[in-house]
């Protein structure tokens, strides 16, 4: 197992009148290189799952599992793992603190203790795989970026640390369109080329359904389902009865195939779209 | 209406220039006549436009749902039997009367989020101010939230002015005004703006993703209607292009 959970359970404030099971009796597992999504009505426990996987949280009942390992609560061993699994907060700029961007991606490579040459190595070179311009950026204040440069400067302060897995809990959120697309262009660049494991959680399946390998789906703190996409999003009707939907182009494709077009339902793109309703068409032609 | 813009357009100053969150450096903003420079009557201002902000987590103030829903008509000094049936009545219909003795952290982004609508909703605006009020919430909680919103605005004649990302949610509205580098771009039916994909692309917006596939297969020389807009309307055209032919 690369990483994922075993039986995991979590209670928030457990013995008190406020107790409240977050998660119950999680499994799963992520591979190695899997661009994976997590995805659940909102209160079905995604960003604690999350918060799982760096250590953040820890278990009620049930185990962690980290390449094979299970996640302890060894403090030292916490640092190193936090190191190897970079987790990117819901709206991470709100959580700036620094005078410049160089700080505010200095601060975890400084944490761990660094020297300052090596320290400028690794905030020029994250800075660079978000492609922001570290030469343009690093004396500004991170307040007078855009909101979608301020969501990169966030990203770059993770990848400082060259992480193997990058966690990010709706990363997309508040973004518009064109920062959206340049966010998931990011990303699945760090998963085909820098071989980062990507595992986001997200409302959001306008992008996310075509790059994701495996899917997670949660239901009131419990696992709904588990899969390949292909798999995960052919479910359709349960999707449905858990409040969420699947990208509005698969949703175009469903209402032709019930219309009775002969065109696959497992289409995630508007250019896959594009080429399956051409494909029927020059098939009615001859 | 629908207020539509890339990221540092000048929808949320547009937003808090209209509920006198801030007072314009030249020309005026009117509220029902008033200008909103004039402080003897923002609190008029303000209760005729309730604002609903991106991040619930900077609106919510108490300690228990309920009173958090109670918060603006206790400083209106209503009688505690009003303000009780007002906030249930507002819980039922945003589907929170099961969290209303929860702790407002506990809750999660959607359910949050619903809580400070309801805050809004219970002080009866005359016009609701929404800043992505969809942002955080799921399929299903986006859908409640613009179904509420929709039939408040139709029901009780509430103008909604809704910032949003989403272009099937722009879509949905009466009107679409597109803001660009602090300028106005566009205003106009929603019908007309969003379906000018050559117009949207310019400006790094995209149409809905009916409108966009609609542009492509126009391309490969389907001869789709102009106007499409939603899902449904691509779905019917394109079946009955496979009849005709």
């Amino acid at each position: 197992m690369f990483i994922g959970t075993e039986q995991l359970t979590h209670t928030y404030m457990p013995g008190t009148p406020f107790a409240t099971k977050a998660l119950h009796d999680i499994s799963f597992n992520f591979k190695q290189g899997d661009f994976a999504l997590i995805i659940g009505p909102s209160g079905s426990g995604k960003s604690t799952l999350i918060q799982h996987l760096n250590g953040l949280l820890k278990p009620t009942s049930g185990q962690v599992v980290f390449e094979g390992k299970n996640i302890g609560s060894d403090k030292q061993e916490l640092l190193r793992l936090r190191k190897r699994i970079g987790l990117v907060f819901q709206m991470p700029e709100e959580q700036f603190f620094s005078e410049t961007v160089f700080d505010e991606v200095a601060f975890a490579p400084r944490n761990q203790g660094f020297d300052e040459n090596e320290v400028e190595n690794k905030v020029i070179e994250a800075l660079e795989k978000t492609g922001l311009d570290p030469n343009e950026l690093r004396m500004r204040h991170p307040f007078q970026l855009s909101a979608g440069q301020k969501r990169l400067v966030a990203i770059a302060a993770v990848l400082s640390l060259n992480p193997e897995v990058l966690i990010l809990d709706e990363p997309t959120v508040a973004l518009d369109t064109a920062y959206r697309k340049n966010l998931f262009d990011l990303l699945t660049g760090l998963n085909h080329k820098e071989k980062l494991t990507i595992i986001i959680s997200t409302h959001h399946l306008d992008e996310a359904a075509a790059l994701a390998d495996r899917v997670l789906v949660l239901k009131q703190g419990e696992l709904a389902m588990f899969g390949p996409a292909v798999e995960v999003f052919g479910r359709r009707e349960e999707l449905y009865s858990l409040g969420l939907a699947l990208p509005p182009v698969t949703e175009i494709m469903h209402g032709l195939a019930e219309k009775g077009m002969p065109v696959s339902t497992s289409v995630y793109t508007l250019q896959e779209a594009r080429r399956e309703i051409n494909k029927v068409k020059r098939r009615d032609r001859s | 209406m629908a207020l539509v813009g890339p990221n540092g357009s000048g929808k949320t100053t547009f937003l808090k220039l209209l509920n006198a969150l801030l007072i314009p450096t030249h020309g005026q903003v009117l509220v029902k006549g008033i200008s909103t420079a004039v402080e003897s009557t923002l609190p008029e201002v303000r209760r005729v436009c309730g604002m609903i902000f991106q991040n619930p987590d900077n609106q919510l103030v108490a300690t228990t749902v309920e009173e958090d829903i109670a918060f603006g008509l206790e400083n209106l000094a209503l009688p505690p039997e009003e303000i009780r049936n007002r906030v249930f009545k507002t819980a039922a219909l945003l589907g929170l009367e099961k969290l209303l003795s929860q702790p407002p952290h506990l809750l999660s982004g959607g359910e949050k989020q619903r809580v400070a609508i309801a805050g809004v909703l219970v002080m009866e605006p005359e016009c609701i101010l929404m800043d992505e009020p969809t942002a955080m919430l799921d399929p299903a909680g986006r859908r409640d939230v613009l179904n509420t919103v929709r039939e408040l605005n139709r029901n009780r004649n509430i103008a909604v002015i809704h910032v949003t990302h989403f272009p099937e949610e722009a879509a949905g509205t009466d009107r679409v005004v597109i803001l660009n580098e602090g300028k106005l771009a566009a205003d106009g039916a929603s019908a007309e703006v969003m379906t000018d994909l050559q117009f949207l692309h310019g400006l790094g917006l995209q149409g809905t993703t009916a409108v966009e596939l609609a542009a492509l297969l126009r391309q490969d020389s389907f001869p789709l209607p102009p106007q499409i807009l939603y899902n449904r309307e691509l779905v019917d055209s394109l079946c009955s292009l496979g009849q005709n032919s």
